[in-house]
């Protein structure tokens, strides 16, 4: 077993890992939502996270699979991932995406300061949660357009 | 920074795919080279060197103006 595939297999191998730690998560969370209706906690977001790390590890598996079977693929994917140009790339990506994340969160921080004197309304319940949901979902959008902004402009 | 490679690769016979290979890197990054678009790591500069048996300054033209441009 060369180098190559000794780094495709580990790759696999955690394509699995994510998968199964993804099973787990979303069974524990339907399994919750089941059992703890009662409680006020949307176990929904357990669920929703098995599924996004369940399709991860499907990701990986069907990427780095098909690249175990021909050498040719196996050494143009190892390339592609080390490539400097995409690591480039994905370093500005995740560094907007983290000044857009502080701006997120100082935006927030200035929020529940002004709400503390009743300057502004009070970040509470669904409130709360939309915000929280919006702080993860616009830097992860941030980082993808990023990425796709640079592959073509790059 | 302007660069000759698309004139030594072609010189030499090789697509933009096996030039990539030669060097360890994307296809991607073949592209933005010849485009200008990319400046490489001064290791790929010397990879790219060394593959045309040539000296960096032979194969990419710096020029000052360039710079303040960047």
């Amino acid at each position: 077993m060369n180098n190559r595939t000794k780094w495709i297999s580990s790759k696999i191998r955690m394509g699995w890992m994510f998968l199964a730690t993804g099973i787990i998560v979303a069974i524990m969370g339907i399994f919750a939502e089941l059992q703890f209706a009662y409680l006020p906690y949307n176990f929904r977001i357990i669920t929703g996270l098995g599924i996004l790390l369940g399709g991860i590890g499907v990701g990986y598996l069907v990427r780095y699979r098909a690249a175990l079977k021909d050498e040719q693929s196996a050494m143009r994917l190892n390339v592609e991932e080390r490539d400097e140009r995409t690591v480039l790339i994905r370093t500005r990506a995740g560094n907007r995406a983290y000044w857009v994340s502080t701006a997120l969160i100082y935006l927030g921080l200035m929020w529940v300061s002004f709400a503390a004197n009743g300057s502004l309304p009070a970040l509470t319940g669904n409130t709360l949660w939309f915000f929280l949901a919006v702080g993860v979902l616009i830097p992860f959008g941030v980082y993808i357009t990023s990425i796709l902004v640079d592959q073509r402009n790059i | 920074m302007k660069n000759r490679l698309e004139e030594f690769r072609i010189r030499n016979g090789w697509t933009q795919q096996e030039l990539a290979d030669r060097v360890e890197v994307s296809r991607q990054t073949i592209i933005s080279l010849e485009g200008g678009r990319y400046n490489p790591s001064i290791l790929l500069a010397f990879r790219l060197a060394r593959l045309f048996e040539l000296q960096i300054e032979d194969l990419f033209l710096y020029t000052e103006e360039e710079e303040h441009h960047e």
